[in-house]
């Protein structure tokens, strides 16, 4: 990568967003294709207007030369993000989302905006849920501990963003708990 | 030469437009030295083209067809990329928008002498086309296509006669050496036909005529001869006449060239607001330069509206026509409203009274260029409710209440002022919560005035704020029109060291401002083409600063525009006014023919009550009273003029063709002016200064032939 060295420590978010675009997502083809073999596996054939799944790069390339729409996954509903959100602001553990939410949502919602409903409100949803799972990120990072390692429902996005202060200061909280026992 | 009839007209033995297109995407995926140059885009620097040029653009990307774009300003810029062209070997399509209609492109001096696998498209919305263009078959004709908007359907009568006369053989050659001096007069008046055409290469059948007449007394004898397999005279005359009617009633405009492109946009089903905010804004910029008339302007006009309530359905508590309806209703929304427009320049960025002083239809009502028509204006902005002060902010910062009331009191009121008719029906874009909503007139205003002088010229431009001593500095700063720091100081060490060059003759320095010449439209264009993309990026900063620029581009035509009516500089020959600008503050800014045009319509505009109207016949001499207008300015640095040729009509909202190319054109032969046409219209000339008394004379002679 050519990044300094002062920034490799962890993930950037646009290497995330590659990774999770090889995500497979529905979409309505407008064109025809034959099933062709690309270097991840072969997919197609599409035929219009039958659904079919691919790649959210592929998705993503058709979609901008205008052929073809995207189905948004059913966990980009307002119904459900706001399901989530009230259980998110109600109890103190993470909630159950996919585990590369934020990416998807992102890529989607740049490039097609027009196929997903209550774009608005979806962003909006989608800031609240973040702002939440980051507070309680916060306040878990002030309770480390040197023998807690489960992270349960964090998804890839807040892992990446604490993965340099977690592995630091676990690594010096278990040199700091292993000399009292050393003694 | 073929022309492709518009999908509508379109069955299944007559290709349309979506064939044609289909035949560049075929062609581009199976030749095998496919590379950029293989697909070709010449386009000429207007506004409309420049349109087009962006919807094929985004057409050919979404098809993974790689293209060039090459900007064109002239006939002989067109011949310079021409033989440049020749040397291109993987070159298979190449696409003209808005040029060559007029040209014969399968001689040799143009496409002729390309090879086989070329194919030729022409979009161009200049009329009248050139018959060898449409109608000529063949194998070489094939390469040929214009692409047409259904006016070639009433063409059948020219079609006939352009057809009989080229494929019927030529009187026989031997007779006629006896006959040549009976029938002096008949081929002078020939010979005149042809010495208008110099655009058109109508030699073989121009010459066919004067051979023809000469055999004037051997018809008898050769009616009796053989009747049946040729034309009579009488039959070839009138096809003559036929067509020289059409190429001499002089020129004017059909569908604009972004039309086109939308039709073959919606004909793939590839459209979207973008592609129709840029069709919009070709049609607004025809309407708004007096190309067309309000009638065709309302024909596409509401094949537009429909669209837009097609693509973008308004909500339903949202009224359709209310001009305050053109709000953002998210932070996305980047639809296109339907909105009434008035006739006032940019009057959404500037302030009431300046954009009512600076439109040109509420000057030539009003007489703004005295005193008392200012005094006038402001009375009337009085008994509608506006008070000084309010008139004097940037229409942003007015009232709400004034700005809801504003088209009421104008209806209301405006009429005693001999003010009617001041809005249009037109669109406006909204950019979300970016921006203000953005009108289409006004965005047009925007990209002319940053292709006619985004670089290239000092321009002073106004800040906001700083007209009553608001900044320290005084009222304006320089026009940067380089996005970067480089290019600005490329641009002023270019500025600083053409005005040192003006005074030398060394011939270095000629090329070198030839160079720079060229290149400064070049980067007009491409700032004016980013400056359109920049709206769907979200980011419409270069288009706003260059309504800043649009703005001191008027003030300067009117400065100008004012002391030409107050010092009476218009003379008035026998069938048209002439002006010459040989001093003044914007001498530099007016010898660029895109302002100099401008400066015209202003003046047609504001003088249109008051000026009788002249007949300026067509070749029948039965013309329509029209306004015709010659503007000369001098340009300094090449001692030459700069003259512009504009027909206006009598009444607002119609247009008259333009008969000044043919008119130059005869004027320059008969006077040997030296003298260059620059740019692809025919009414625009540039010539020696001491040639130009000469040619202006010759000009009202012409007008007398007629």
């Amino acid at each position: 990568m050519a990044l300094p060295q002062s920034l490799r420590t962890s993930v950037t978010p646009l290497e995330l967003e590659l990774i999770a675009s090889e995500h497979l997502v529905e979409i309505v083809p407008l064109i025809t294709m034959e099933k062709t073999a690309f270097i991840s596996g072969a997919y197609g054939p599409l035929r219009p207007p039958a659904k079919c799944r691919i790649p959210l790069w592929m998705a993503t390339n058709l979609k901008l030369k205008k052929k073809c729409h995207i189905v948004a996954p059913e966990w980009l509903s307002v119904d459900f993000l706001q399901e989530r959100l009230t259980r998110e602001t109600s109890r103190p553990e993470f909630s159950k989302l996919p585990f590369r939410f934020a990416e998807i949502a992102k890529v989607i919602l740049d490039v097609a905006s027009d196929d997903v409903q209550n774009a608005d409100k979806i962003k909006s949803l989608l800031k609240d849920l973040r702002e939440a799972r980051q507070a309680k990120s916060r306040d878990g990072l002030q309770k480390l501990d040197h023998s807690e390692l489960s992270l349960p429902n964090l998804c890839s996005m807040e892992i990446n963003e604490i993965r340099p202060f977690f592995i630091q200061s676990m690594g010096i909280l278990t040199q700091l708990f292993r000399e009292p026992s050393a003694e | 030469m073929v022309f492709l009839p518009p999908p509508h007209l379109a069955s299944a033995s007559r290709p349309a437009y979506a064939e044609a297109y289909a035949n560049i995407l075929v062609a581009h995926r199976r030749s095998p030295l496919t590379s950029a140059s293989s697909v070709i885009i010449l386009v000429a620097p207007d506004v409309d083209a420049l349109c087009a040029a962006k919807i094929l653009a985004e057409l050919l990307k979404q098809d993974d067809v790689m293209h060039r774009i090459i900007p064109v300003s002239g006939l002989a810029d067109l011949e310079r990329m021409k033989d440049e062209l020749v040397t291109y070997a993987e070159l298979h399509t190449l696409i003209l928008l808005n040029m060559g209609a007029i040209l014969d492109l399968s001689s040799e001096n143009w496409f002729g002498e390309f090879s086989m696998k070329l194919t030729v498209h022409i979009i161009d919305s200049n009329r009248p086309q050139n018959l060898a263009n449409m109608f000529a078959g063949g194998e070489n004709g094939e390469r040929f296509i214009v692409w047409d908007d259904g006016e070639a359907e009433n063409m059948g009568e020219e079609r006939k006669a352009w057809e009989a006369l080229t494929y019927e053989p030529e009187p026989d050659s031997d007779e006629d050496s006896e006959l040549d001096d009976e029938d002096g007069v008949r081929s002078n008046e020939g010979d005149d036909l042809d010495d208008d055409e110099e655009f058109s290469e109508r030699g073989p059948s121009g010459k066919r005529r004067s051979l023809g007449d000469g055999d004037r007394s051997q018809e008898k004898r050769r009616k009796l001869d053989d009747q049946s397999t040729r034309l009579s005279r009488e039959q070839r005359d009138r096809y003559h006449e036929l067509i020289a009617k059409y190429y001499g009633s002089g020129s004017w405009y059909g569908q604009s060239a972004s039309a086109t492109m939308y039709i073959l946009a919606t004909v793939l089903e590839r459209v979207d607001c973008d592609l129709l905010w840029l069709a919009i804004l070709g049609l607004t910029f025809q309407y708004t330069t007096a190309r067309i008339s309000r009638d065709a302007y309302d024909k596409y006009h509401s094949i537009y509206y429909d669209e837009v309530f097609r693509l973008n359905p308004l909500p339903p508590d949202v009224a359709a026509n209310t001009t305050d309806a053109i709000t953002a209703m998210s932070p996305d929304d980047l639809s296109v409203r339907a909105a009434e427009e008035l006739r006032f320049m940019l009057f959404r960025h500037w302030t009431l009274y300046d954009s009512m002083y600076h439109s040109s239809y509420v000057a030539g009502k009003l007489g703004i260029w005295k005193e008392r028509g200012r005094k006038r204006l402001t009375g009337l902005l009085a008994k509608m409710g506006f008070s000084i002060p309010q008139t004097q902010q940037p229409y942003a910062h007015m009232d709400l209440d004034l700005k809801h009331q504003l088209r009421a009191k104008l209806d209301s009121i405006a009429p005693e002022y001999g003010l009617v008719e001041l809005t249009y029906p037109s669109f406006a874009r909204c950019f979300g919560y970016r921006a203000s909503p953005l009108g289409a007139a006004d965005a047009v205003e925007a990209v002319s005035a940053l292709l006619d002088v985004a670089g290239g010229i000092r321009m002073e431009v106004e800040v906001e704020g700083a007209r009553h001593g608001g900044e320290w500095f005084g009222g304006g700063r320089l026009w940067e029109g380089g996005r970067n720091g480089e290019e600005k100081r490329e641009k002023r060490i270019e500025v600083g060291g053409r005005q040192k060059d003006g005074d030398d003759d060394v011939d270095a320095d000629v090329d070198c401002e030839e160079r720079k010449e060229r290149t400064w439209w070049v980067k007009n264009f491409w700032a004016a083409y980013d400056a359109l993309s920049e709206i769907t990026a979200f980011s419409i900063v270069p288009l706003r600063d260059a309504l800043s620029l649009a703005m001191s581009l008027h003030r300067a035509i009117i400065r100008q525009g004012t002391s030409i009516i107050d010092k009476q500089d218009i003379r008035t020959m026998r069938s048209h006014r002439v002006v010459v600008l040989s001093q003044g503050p914007d001498l530099a800014l007016f010898a660029h023919p895109g302002v100099l045009a401008r400066l015209g319509l202003w003046l047609v505009d504001a003088l249109r009550d008051r000026l009788p109207g002249t007949k300026i016949g067509g070749l029948q001499g039965r013309g329509k009273k029209s306004l015709p207008f010659v503007v000369a300015c001098l340009n300094e640095k090449t001692q030459t003029y700069v003259v512009v040729g504009i027909m206006g009509a009598l009444d607002f909202g119609d247009v008259r063709r333009n008969e000044f190319g043919l008119a130059f054109i005869e004027a320059k032969q008969r006077c040997n002016a030296r003298s260059r046409h620059n740019t692809f219209d025919a009414s625009v000339l540039e010539i020696e200064q001491e040639d130009l008394k000469l040619f202006l004379e010759t000009l009202c002679e012409v007008g007398e032939g007629y």
